[in-house]
């Protein structure tokens, strides 16, 4: 079918949404679909063949952050070329309650809308000012997707809608084949971490007062460190002999982030709260790399309480050294958790999740009379 | 003069907006009516997916409340799939079943389509409120939608997700 996706984010910034919506085209189309992208883009030429630029974004300081949208009375009039000529089956839009591409597609749109929520925006002023707008927006919109459950609770406890959980994917075949960096993993045992380390709910200190303990015994075993961070302040709290064995790549592009996962014999992941990484793991389990992880809700549920990967006491420095001593020490327990987290990966493969993704635009379609179209008739499907 | 232009201005607004909410009214109860009859026909795609299954396992029960959720009248239909919802759990949790991936794809879409459903019907009964279509009737010409209240029809657990950052 004829899938026509927007994003509201501009395709030369990294992010999740941004990702999301690339590796689902990618799926859409290796399962033989029609993809054509809108994307705000600053230049035409640094976008994938299947993507369309909707023009210049302005950077627009939104929840915290600063986000890059298009908006606008020229934007607009690309969102309505754009639809005019891709004659789509579905229009499926990410993010439509932010103002931006996503939302003008949905209002210039008549027929199957589909709509994916990402972030748990909580209701704010500015939401419930523009209430009636929002209305009209959320009426045009007949398939919704959360992809976690708190996206999909403030689905239901703000906007009054439902919506259909589908989880982010991991692009399985890209962390399993990605080549591990040289030198790595080597042969005395390294252990890996990927995140800004200087944040304390990512818990970067526990693994590194555990990895602290476990060189005093094995001080071959290294550390690997990928994310953003002052370097600095972590050598400086550790013995300089210890300080030496960590390997800190800064922040690393997709393709370095799998090869670093590839990297390692075990991977961390010491977070103490809050909402956290737990794509991470799903991606290093792609990588077939077995995790360890603190013992939260979220990296319980992914590890299938601690089956698919080794689970320790959150926040205990202790705990984690011995779990690593034990693992680093027994290939053949790796091996099983290597495994078990290849299974649990392939659950979350964007090939698979597609074909969820493609159940509500089929859903969308059937409760929908028409195209996705201002004015133009004669859709099929 | 003036008051003319205004009364024009007045009139030809109220007129284009009466319009659109006529063609917003019209539009949400098609889609109501698209969803209901979507919803139905993959209702009956899971009872005969059933019935066959119940067939060839010798599962009676399952069987039974196959055929009686085809033949429920609209009142019974909710309770009538509420019971195939639950002879189709017992079969799917029995360990010794082999997996039923097929059924567990079509109890799927009709939990997605019932949501779709009952979303739509939600819009419709909304705008169904409203001052001027009420006083109006705009929705007159339509039958008032209802939602399709039954429990949860999926065999799967929860789909298992990891919390983004």
């Amino acid at each position: 079918m004829r899938v026509g996706l927007v994003c509201p984010y501009s395709f030369d910034v990294p992010g999740g949404v941004q990702l999301h919506v690339r590796d689902l085209a990618e799926a859409l189309i290796r399962l033989g679909h029609e993809v054509s992208v809108l994307a705000p883009a600053d230049d035409d030429e640094a976008l994938p063949p299947y993507a369309v630029s909707a023009g210049r974004a302005v950077p627009v300081p939104y929840n915290g952050s600063v986000a890059r949208l298009a908006f606008g009375p020229l934007s607009a009039a690309r969102v309505r070329r754009w639809l005019g000529t891709g004659d789509f089956d579905v229009l499926h839009v990410h993010e439509p309650f932010t103002p931006s591409l996503s939302m003008l597609a949905v209002l210039s749109a008549r027929g199957p809308v589909v709509a994916t929520f990402h972030t748990a925006m909580t209701r704010s002023r500015a939401m419930a000012a523009a209430q009636g707008v929002l209305q009209l927006v959320s009426e045009k919109i007949t398939g919704r997707i959360a992809v976690s459950e708190l996206a999909r609770k403030v689905q239901v406890e703000h906007l009054g809608g439902s919506a259909w959980q589908i989880p982010n994917g991991v692009d399985v075949a890209r962390y399993a084949t990605a080549v591990p960096l040289p030198g790595w993993p080597g042969e005395d045992g390294s252990i890996g971490f990927l995140g800004r380390f200087t944040e304390p709910r990512k818990g970067f200190r526990v693994l590194l007062d555990a990895y602290r303990r476990l060189a005093e015994r094995r001080p071959a075993t290294r550390l690997l460190v990928a994310g953003p961070g002052d370097q600095d302040e972590v050598r400086g709290g550790v013995p300089a002999l210890v300080a030496d064995r960590i390997t800190f790549l800064g922040k690393v592009s997709e393709t370095d982030k799998a090869r670093m996962l590839r990297s390692v014999d075990i991977y961390v992941a010491p977070n103490t709260h809050g909402e956290s990484f737990g794509m991470i793991l799903t991606e290093a389990m792609a990588a077939g790399t077995p995790v360890v992880a603190s013992d939260m809700d979220a990296f319980r549920r992914v590890t299938e309480n601690g089956r698919a990967g080794a689970l320790f006491p959150t926040g205990d420095a202790h705990a984690l050294a011995a779990t690593l001593a034990r693992l680093l020490d027994a290939p053949d327990e790796r091996t099983v958790l290597a495994a078990r987290g290849r299974e649990v990966a392939a659950g979350y493969d964007w090939a698979v999740l597609a074909e969820r993704v493609l159940e509500v635009y089929a859903t969308a379609i059937e409760a929908t009379a028409g195209v996705v179209l201002d004015e133009l008739p004669g859709g099929t499907w | 003069m003036w008051w003319v232009v205004t009364v024009v201005a007045v009139v030809v607004l109220n007129a284009t907006y009466l319009t659109w909410l006529a063609a917003r009214v019209d539009r949400l109860h098609a889609r109501a009516s698209a969803a209901a009859s979507a919803l139905d026909a993959h209702l009956v795609r899971r009872a005969v997916a059933a019935a066959a299954l119940g067939e060839a396992i010798q599962v009676p029960t399952l069987a039974l409340a196959a055929r009686i959720a085809l033949d429920a009248r609209p009142e019974d239909r909710g309770a009538a799939e509420n019971d195939l919802t639950r002879q189709l759990r017992t079969v799917v949790a029995d360990p010794e079943a082999p997996v039923f991936a097929e059924l567990v794809a079509v109890s799927r879409r009709v939990a997605l389509t019932r949501q779709v459903h009952d979303d739509v019907v939600r819009d419709a009964l909304a705008v169904r409120r409203r001052v001027p279509v009420r006083a109006l009737g705009l929705a007159r010409r339509h039958p008032r939608p209802g939602y399709f209240d039954v429990d949860d029809p999926s065999l799967e657990g929860a789909p298992r997700v990891p919390v983004a950052e």
